[in-house]
């Protein structure tokens, strides 16, 4: 008889806080040039306390404080220097301060993601591009996803395409924004009936799809050396549920956010190709997820394999 | 945009579509129920004896119209013509409803419970709100539909259909009206035909009880429980299988008999079940005079109250009281047992394999379900529509289950109040669990009492499922080890009191006439 643990994020959430960082992500206009490759090792730290059980938010003293800790290795590889293969595999662990019910920890969603540069022009003092992105992301390991709000992601294969537009001047200052289609599939869970507004007879959930929005203002110093940037963006579930008042989160919920933030990034005078970058974001609304802080720090390495 | 870029893109794209237009599919909301020819008919149904009324014939039924009457000729006529022009909406209705409502009905109950069964949440104060039979729709809404007010809901359920079936069969004979369709050959049946007569209408019946029955245990359902109700009976005559007659009969004989049960349900002790935090910590004061031990809640914040810690008090029906399947007490906290068990659930919880996860998930029927009552109703549903059981045989499976299910949560919250024994989360220091803690003591099991005394019943009524039938009750116990709710005595007594509460009820069947 389960209790009330409430929902918390969904397995994206490593990626799209990654994504605010220069490290050459899914969401950002960055291009490996052909024959290089970045690899990024990050460390994601995320709590919240409070959450929103649909549009109530409130605290749960059965959860306390829910602590999200992500390791990612992620590469980027410049096929030719227009179009660019990404992989990451997030390993996710946790835990409340809060209740006698135990977290999980393992590995969460494979992903990867094709970019292609399909614009880029000089214009007035900067360059205008536009990217776009087709990605995967499924299961890594076996884990639970009808388990929040400890489960490690949403068990489900999502597939997503994104356009990134991105004006930069050539002194530095940039602003950039992307908006991203998520289609899902389902996941399996570990009992063949199931309540949302009205009962399921499976043991597969059909998974909302989503949309996700971010704008960008930010601008490299230092001779290209040290990135500074300020970010808002947003997810939209289209469809799912809300948890019902005091009852536990469930993968198809609908789970809506919008969030803040800013990264920087340096890149090391004496050392080719190595940089550290830093992130932390809040998040400012929600539907049916935690209100989350995070930080993430972690070190890119870029390095040429073949010309 | 050089080639390489555009096709990579446009083969990303479409692999991208493939996928997702392949795996996009509805799930089902409903069980698949084929209609079905019954493997038998009872006709000798009527004489069997019911569990509250006094006879078959103790409620009076208006007496059948002769098939040769104007009246019944007309009533013919009637269904002929609406028989012979389905709309779509109501061709889905029949195929719906099927030959044997019982099992749907037996769904929409699980369903409420699953709607239901969510516990109350904490006022900023720290306080609990709890919900009011007399305010149902204010929060938190009535009822909360949890283990013991589920069993009880289906036993009531289940308990009435039986006699108001019993009273059918027994009408059906006594009046021997033919089916419409006997009568005239020419009319157009959207479900199997059968040789049962057809006055009252059995699926009438079963829709008036359901209604009646249901209506009373989660009130704010009414509305949508009479609409289920007035399409169940419609699809009767839509089938082609009933004129207005058998099932005006029907309706009434199914809302007497549902009043018969709900007057024992007023007055069976559940209203007082729910005690107030003084009486619940003189029960818990009592424990630990006589045991030196008592179980807490662990909630932050905590709640008051267990869930209804004199269930053990409500008025069972097979069994002659708590006493005589009480088991005997669970090893003391810090004794060499105990320490075993602790040990076991530690060396568990630590090597957690994905079977014994997915078995503790499988069988969690925590809050939002429809708890393991309703899971062995499942269970039970889909094997009298694999046997192909007849309204009123269906009706005694779910009847006999259910009362030993009820029975078996009496047994068993006696049993909890009685020894108020900790959980492993409170006796084990650091000790975590996979799923949430239930607001109650830990022995016996109540999932492994409800299984046992459910697995006794069924096994009993179809043999050749006794084996999966004991082996669903074993893993539903073993299943609360695995996810650390329970020590091994506690499902293990509870498996033993379960299968001793379940005895009863057969040797009540047994008794009936319907063997």
């Amino acid at each position: 008889m389960k209790k009330n643990y409430a929902l918390l994020f969904f397995q994206t959430i490593a990626l799209f806080t990654l994504s605010n960082v220069a490290a050459q992500t899914p969401t950002d206009a960055l291009m490996m040039d052909k024959g290089q490759i970045c690899f990024a090792a990050t460390y994601t730290h995320d709590t919240w306390d409070h959450y929103w059980e649909g549009t109530l938010k409130r605290v749960n003293g059965n959860i306390g404080t829910l602590t999200r800790q992500t390791v990612m290795p992620m590469f980027a590889l410049g096929i030719v220097n227009r179009v660019n293969v990404l992989v990451a595999l997030p390993w996710v662990k946790t835990e409340a301060s809060g209740g006698q019910v135990r977290g999980a920890s393992g590995l969460q969603d494979w992903g990867l993601w094709v970019k292609a540069k399909a614009l880029d022009f000089p214009a007035g003092p900067g360059n205008l591009s536009v990217h776009a992105v087709a990605g995967v992301t499924g299961p890594a390991s076996n884990y639970l996803p009808d388990f929040m709000p400890f489960s490690l992601g949403l068990g489900c294969i999502d597939g997503s395409l994104r356009g990134i537009l991105q004006y930069k001047l050539d002194k530095g200052p940039y602003a950039r924004v992307h908006a991203g289609y998520h289609l899902r599939g389902h996941c399996t869970i570990e009992r063949d009936y199931y309540y949302t507004t009205h009962g399921v007879y499976t043991n597969k959930v059909d998974m909302p799809n989503a949309v996700t929005y971010e704008a960008v203002l930010g601008t490299w110093l230092f001779k290209d050396k040290f990135k500074i940037e300020a970010f808002y963006n947003a997810m939209n579930s289209l469809g799912g549920y809300d948890i019902r008042r005091q009852d536990a989160g469930f993968p198809s919920n609908e789970m809506d956010m919008t969030r803040v933030g800013g990264g920087i990034q340096y890149y090391f005078p004496f050392v080719k190709g190595l940089g550290v970058l830093a992130t932390g974001s809040y998040v400012l609304t929600g539907r049916n997820v935690g209100q989350s802080t995070a930080i993430t720090g972690g070190i890119t390495y870029q390095f040429g394999i073949w010309k | 945009m050089k080639n390489t870029t555009r096709l990579s893109i446009s083969v990303l794209a479409l692999c991208w579509l493939a996928f997702f237009s392949a795996c996009e599919k509805d799930f089902p909301v409903e069980a698949n129920i084929e209609p079905y020819e019954f493997v038998s008919l009872d006709a000798t149904g009527g004489a069997w004896k019911p569990v509250l009324l006094s006879s078959a014939g103790q409620i009076a039924i208006p007496d059948a119209a002769d098939v040769s009457s104007a009246a019944y000729q007309a009533e013919l006529a009637d269904l002929k013509t609406t028989s012979a022009q389905l709309t779509a909406e109501q061709q889905a209705a029949v195929r719906y409803w099927g030959s044997n409502p019982i099992v749907r009905w037996n769904e929409i109950a699980r369903e409420l419970t699953a709607k239901y069964n969510l516990t109350p949440a904490p006022n900023a104060d720290g306080t609990y709100p709890a919900p009011n039979a007399n305010d149902p729709g204010t929060y938190p809404k009535f009822p909360f539909a949890h283990p013991p007010y589920a069993c009880r809901a289906l036993a009531y359920w289940g308990a009435a259909q039986y006699d108001a079936l019993i009273a059918t069969w027994h009408y059906k004979y006594q009046y021997n009206r033919p089916a419409p369709y006997t009568t005239d050959a020419s009319i157009q049946t959207h479900l199997p035909k059968n040789a049962l007569p057809s006055y009252p209408s059995d699926g009438a019946v079963v829709a008036a009880v359901s209604k009646t029955v249901l209506s009373a245990l989660f009130p704010l359902e009414k509305d949508f429980l009479a609409a289920k109700a007035a399409e169940c009976q419609n699809a009767q005559r839509w089938a082609g299988l009933n004129v207005a007659s058998d099932i005006s009969a029907g309706d009434s004989l199914g809302r007497a008999v549902a009043a018969v049960f709900l007057a024992r349900a007023g007055s069976d002790g559940m209203k007082s079940a729910q005690t107030p935090k003084p009486v619940s910590d003189s029960i818990r004061a009592a424990a630990e005079a006589r045991w030196g031990w008592h179980w807490e809640n662990l909630e932050s914040p905590q709640r008051p109250v267990g869930i209804t810690p004199f269930f053990g008090r409500v008025k069972p029906w097979c069994i002659p009281n708590v006493e005589a399947v009480r088991p005997g007490p669970p090893p003391a906290p810090g004794s060499a047992e105990f320490q075993t068990a602790a040990a076991e659930l530690q060396r568990i919880a630590d090597n957690l394999t994905t079977k014994q996860r997915a078995i503790a998930n499988f069988w969690a029927d925590g809050l939002g379900t429809y708890t393991p009552p309703g899971h062995w109703n499942r269970f039970a549903s889909d094997l009298i529509v694999q046997y192909r059981l007849n309204p009123l045989r269906s009706a005694r499976t779910l009847a006999y289950l259910n009362m030993a299910i009820m029975d078996a949560g009496i047994s068993c919250w006696d049993a909890k109040y009685y020894y108020h024994y900790p959980r492993p989360s409170q006796a084990i220091p650091g000790f975590k669990t996979i799923l949430g803690i239930p607001n109650f003591p830990s022995y016996t099991s109540g999932h492994s009492t409800f299984s046992a005394a459910a697995a006794t019943v069924l096994g009993h009524i179809f043999p050749a499922e006794k084996a999966q039938c004991d082996a669903w009750a074993e893993e539903a116990a073993e299943s609360r080890i695995y996810a650390g709710i329970h020590y091994r005595f506690d499902a293990a007594v509870g498996i033993t009191q379960g299968k001793a509460v379940g005895q009863y009820a057969l040797e009540r069947a047994a008794a009936d006439g319907g063997e």
